[in-house]
């Protein structure tokens, strides 16, 4: 990213060096250098790891290209060891007790927060010694946390969830709301969870907390267990806001992702003229992606901004955090939205599909003449051939003539040498095309396309080889007329595989002639 | 066989095996470096890790929305840091990977610090290496080398280093090191005896002819980093010094603000990475025609205005906006290197240099000295070098005049201690200390060769007098190769020989290796069909972090009456 403030260097050079060049020229390359510019160094990160460039995968390759290639072949991922699954059996068999013990205070909670619990004293110190066997006191001379001996001053208080005894100071009281939620996570819960009274010796059974909210009295070990518990679920349960906004990015920049594969070819497509895709269709899913992008857009700046200016004061590493959500979000329009090409016009596109017709009309009328012209010619040589053939039997004893025939059995061995080179490859486009029928709509549904084989225009090369790609090319040709364009790609690959073996070839002949 | 690939798979994986979602990176100040070396922070931030936090930065904040990818190196603080981390957790989930193997009871201690759940995996990814090109790594270790013998903290650090790449790399290799050096001999049983304990990590599938590691101790070859450098890469770090990919150029007058530290990393230049391995001269051409190609590009832009040539703009647009960024950076770096040389014509000096180190008669290369020595440009650290090179190649010479010039250097000021370091490199890297034949006088093949290739220099007269030199891993490799290092010198570590001619190949330096021998193992991987090399170092030298090694490595060398007694006989 440093490198960016070269580029006003380079403006320097360009003001100085090429004054005298178009001065629109170096207005627009300025436009493009201060778009970037405030792109990339309003959103600068400072972490170590900041070096040059993007690096998207393609110029990745492109960025090796002064390696050996054989520097990037495959490599397996190197060796590694997991230490999981002990480290989970360890920490299970640890965590598991807490979880048996946080269970049970689970359900006896329960029984206590019960509509069916009874309210008046006496009875319900009666129901929560029925829940858990409170400990005698006079087993206990002491507080089992702090160790302070119980007298008249010091009394001895009863966990309602586990039945311990605690001198006053040591308990803890938990608001029945948030005793509730820990019952059940759908329930709301707002403020403090645990309330510490201080100058208070009472012993009352249930006790009021300031808000008039009941209150029960805990040990501090339970009250641990049940905070553990409480952290876990409410994390597993809640989404931060700016989490559901990324969330809601990420959908639009996948569903985005999934469209523009199939955008891009239709736009090249149609700003060819070519009716193969639907150009209403098309509009439809730029319309699409435009709105996407939009979003993209939106939510990311809506990170960036969120919560900034909230009274508890703004953490750093937050506003960092927002800042590369953002710059991951620009990065990606930067990358999609640049390619992101319009459409043309529809006037435009009719304009242009009229001309492609027109075009395409006037190339077969073309090869229409030509092969008129061919087919003219070859009668022309035949008549001249037979006529030779006429002189000759006449200037030559008839008994000694050709036996008749024999012509058209070379012809048509000659026919024979052409099917065999050709034989594999009509097989596979008819294999090809059977199955692009299948996904197309009605009118090519049965009719299934195959070239002809079209021996007129083979040229006479001696090589095989040679041959073999002129009925390619022809193939092309026909298969360009039918917009067949998947088989324009094959066959267009045949013909540079069949190009490069030839050339192979012609080089060992070459060589093998020194 | 690529480091640099290795250590990224691994990076790659960790961060694919935390699923979806914002993600922070937790690092240790080791694997910030082993990491920053494989993956710009752009790339990395497309895969959503928005932040990385060192683990010893103390009030982090807590972030419960972000998963967290751990890496660490195994070390003690670490996984109390870890522990620490993990009882009061800052992060969602957490993800942790060890760059070398960890102990069973430093997974307890974890295991029971989780009380939350919050840990997801714990695993050894080894990338405990730092990967410079793909076929070169350092450990960034300094002073390995003291007294003469492993400093102990550093050589558990090799071994683990070392160890690791060849587990990233999936090689089992058979062992081969330097006979004459203690330090080679003692690296080797150590990673003999990692393999040993770790054998069910180091099965790997059988390839047809196993991998060698070559050991060997840079004391055997003094010689390569003393001397000044002319291909890119070398010559950068010689004179600017290249740290992690990164180059200090503050000191450079009238430098801008924002070019003060810049970065030179294969992966992510492509000018870099094409003309690494080129000459000064290639790369002055090179970067006036990328200047040109900028310049022709925008001017094709002024010409047209049709949309069709606004989208190839655009489509152009990234590779432009790189270009321009890497045109002046190396713009930069090869005019404040072409600065150096004129300032202290290290034309001159490198001339010098390379006489001494190839071939050249001892009295005029004598008289050529002297001559240095008395050209006011030349720098002392310069001077120093070439009596340091001298005291090398003529240790042994009848007429040697290493006295004389000591004393020479003293008249031009050179403090005692950095005299003293002629004496120093005949400990560190004299006769006594070598194991090979450094200079080819002994072997008579070798001299045939040398006399041949002088008299092809001097007919073609193509032969750039500045990069004559090769350095003497070049002769070892190519005999490894060809199967005839010897053994006497080189031996096997253990019972097991290699029958065939080696195809998988990594060759480690004891004291640190250079940019000149990482550009020899380039070429013969790339002319080598089927020969794939790794170099490693403890530490990539320059002339100046060679010196540094040289005097810990000797210990006390600024004691002047001992370094005058020997070198005044």
């Amino acid at each position: 990213m440093k490198d960016l403030g070269t580029v006003t260097q380079l403006q320097g050079h360009f003001e100085e060096e090429h004054s005298s060049e178009d001065k629109a020229v170096f207005q627009q390359l300025k436009g493009f250098f201060d778009k970037a510019k405030k792109k990339i160094l309003g959103d600068k990160v400072e972490v170590e790891l900041n070096q040059p460039g993007e690096a998207t995968k393609r110029e990745e390759l492109r960025g090796l290209s002064g390696y050996d290639p054989s520097w990037w072949e495959d490599q397996e991922l190197g060796a590694v060891r997991s230490h999981t699954d002990n480290f989970k059996s360890i920490r299970d068999a640890r965590v598991n007790d807490f979880v048996v013990e946080t269970n049970k205070l689970l359900i006896r909670l329960d029984k206590l927060l019960s509509p069916d619990a009874p309210t008046d004293p006496k009875k319900r110190k009666a129901y929560e010694k029925a829940i858990v066997r409170w400990i005698p006191d006079n087993e206990v001379p002491a507080c089992l946390n702090c160790a302070k001996s119980f007298s008249i001053l010091t009394r001895r208080h009863h966990c309602r969830l586990c039945g311990g005894i605690m001198c006053d100071r040591c308990s803890e009281f938990m608001a029945s709301s948030y005793a509730q939620k820990l019952v059940n996570p759908a329930h709301s819960f707002n403020g403090e969870g645990f309330l510490k009274r201080t100058n208070s010796n009472t012993s009352l059974n249930s006790l009021v907390g300031n808000e008039g909210e009941s209150i029960m009295r805990v040990c501090k070990t339970c009250r641990k267990l049940l905070e553990r518990r409480g952290i876990m679920t409410e994390l597993r349960n809640t989404k931060p806001p700016i989490v559901q906004i990324y969330d809601k990015m990420k959908l639009c920049i996948k569903e985005a992702e999934q469209i523009i594969p199939d955008y891009m070819p239709m736009v090249e497509s149609l700003s060819q003229g070519e009716t193969q895709y639907d150009y209403r269709q098309a509009q439809i899913m730029r319309t699409k992606l435009v709105k996407l992008y939009e979003a993209v857009d939106q939510l990311s700046k809506k990170i960036l901004t969120f919560d900034l200016n909230s009274e508890q004061g703004v953490n750093p590493k937050q506003v960092h955090l927002q800042k590369s959500i953002r710059l991951y979000a620009t990065n990606f329009m930067q990358e999609n939205l640049m390619g992101l090409q319009a459409l043309p016009t529809e006037e435009d596109y009719n304009k242009l599909r009229q001309r492609r017709t027109a075009e395409i009309q006037r190339k077969i009328a073309a090869e229409r003449q030509a092969v008129i012209e061919a087919q003219e010619r070859e009668r022309s040589e035949r008549e001249r051939q037979e006529q030779e053939r006429l002189m000759k039997e006449n200037a030559v004893s008839p008994e000694d003539g050709p036996k008749p025939g024999h012509r058209r059995v070379s012809s048509g061995g000659d026919i024979q040498k052409k099917k065999l080179l050709s034989g594999k490859l009509p097989v596979n486009i008819v294999g090809t095309s059977k199955g692009h029928a299948r996904n197309q709509s009605d009118e090519s549904v049965g009719k299934g396309w195959k070239p002809v084989e079209d021996a007129g225009r083979v040229s006479k090369a001696s090589d095989p080889m040679l041959q073999q790609m002129e009925i390619i090319r022809g193939y092309i040709r026909q298969a360009k007329q039918a917009n067949r364009v998947d088989e324009v790609v094959m066959l267009e690959q045949n013909l540079r595989d069949l190009h490069t073996e030839y050339q192979r070839q012609q080089e060992v002949k070459g060589q093998a002639g020194y | 066989m690529n480091v640099i690939l290795a250590v990224k798979q691994y990076v790659s994986k960790m961060i694919e095996g935390c699923g979806g979602g914002m993600k922070v990176l937790l690092m240790d100040r080791e694997t910030t470096s082993i990491v920053s070396m494989v993956y710009a922070q752009s790339e990395i931030l497309q895969k959503e890790v928005y932040l990385f936090e060192r683990i010893d930065t103390a009030g982090r904040e807590t972030m419960k929305h972000l998963n967290c990818i751990v890496f660490l190196r195994p070390t003690k603080e670490n996984v109390d840091l870890l522990a620490q981390e993990l009882r009061m957790p800052k992060y969602g989930l957490y993800f942790i990977y060890f760059s070398n193997v960890i102990s069973k009871q430093d997974v307890k201690v974890l295991a029971e610090a989780d009380d939350q759940e919050v840990v997801r995996e714990v695993q050894e990814f080894y990338g405990d290496y730092i990967a410079v090109n793909p076929h070169l790594f350092s450990l960034n270790l300094v002073s390995c080398c003291q007294n003469l013998t492993w400093f102990p903290p550093l050589l558990s650090r090799t071994i683990q280093g070392l160890s690791s790449v060849l587990l990233s790399l999936k090689k089992c290799p058979m062992i081969r090191f330097q006979n004459s050096s203690e330090m080679a001999r003692r690296l080797a049983d150590s990673i003999r005896q990692v393999i040993n304990k770790e054998a069910a990590l180091f099965e790997f599938r059988k390839t047809d002819v196993a991998p060698v590691l070559l050991i060997l101790d840079r004391r055997d070859d003094a010689v390569t980093p003393l001397l000044n450098q002319w291909t890119y890469q070398a010559m950068v770090h010689e004179l600017l010094t290249i740290n992690n990919n990164r180059i200090n150029l503050s000191t450079v007058p009238g430098i801008s603000k924002d070019l003060q530290e810049v970065v030179l990393s294969a992966e992510h230049d492509e000018f870099y990475a094409n003309n690494m391995y080129l000459n000064f001269g290639e790369i002055g051409s090179n970067i006036k025609e990328l200047m040109e190609e900028f310049q022709k590009k925008s001017k094709s832009q002024a010409k047209v205005e049709s949309i069709a040539d606004m989208k190839a703009f655009v489509e152009n647009y990234p590779q432009f906006k790189k270009m321009s960024g890497t045109v002046s950076k190396h713009v930069t770096i090869v005019g404040e290197l072409s600065r150096l040389v004129g300032a202290h014509s290290l034309l001159e000096v490198s001339e010098a240099e390379q006489e001494i180190a190839c071939q050249g008669d001892h009295s005029t290369l004598l008289q050529r000295i002297r001559a240095l020595l008395a050209n006011d440009k030349v720098r002392h650290i310069d001077l120093l070098r070439l009596v340091m090179l001298y005291a090398l190649r003529y240790e042994s010479h009848s007429n040697n005049d290493v006295s004389g010039l000591v004393d020479a250097l003293k008249q031009k000021g050179i403090s005692v201690e950095n005299r003293a370091m002629v004496q120093a490199i005949l400990d560190y890297g004299g006769k006594k200390g070598r194991g090979s034949d450094l200079f080819g006088n002994q072997d008579a093949v070798a001299i045939t060769k040398r006399l041949l290739k002088g008299l092809k220099g001097v007919e073609n007269g193509v032969e750039n007098v500045y990069t004559q030199h090769k350095p003497l891993i070049h002769t070892l490799l190519d005999q490894l190769i060809k199967g005839k290092l010897k053994e006497a010198s080189y031996p096997y570590l253990g019972t097991g020989q290699l029958k065939d001619r080696p195809q998988d190949i990594i060759v480690f330096i004891i004291g640190g290796c250079t940019y000149e021998e990482a550009l020899v193992v380039h070429n013969f991987n790339r002319t080598m069909p089927g020969v794939r090399i790794v170099l490693g170092g403890t530490n990539i030298l320059n002339s100046k972090s060679f010196l540094q090694e040289v005097s810990m490595a000797i210990g006390n060398p600024s004691n002047p009456v001992q370094a005058g007694r020997t070198v005044r006989p």
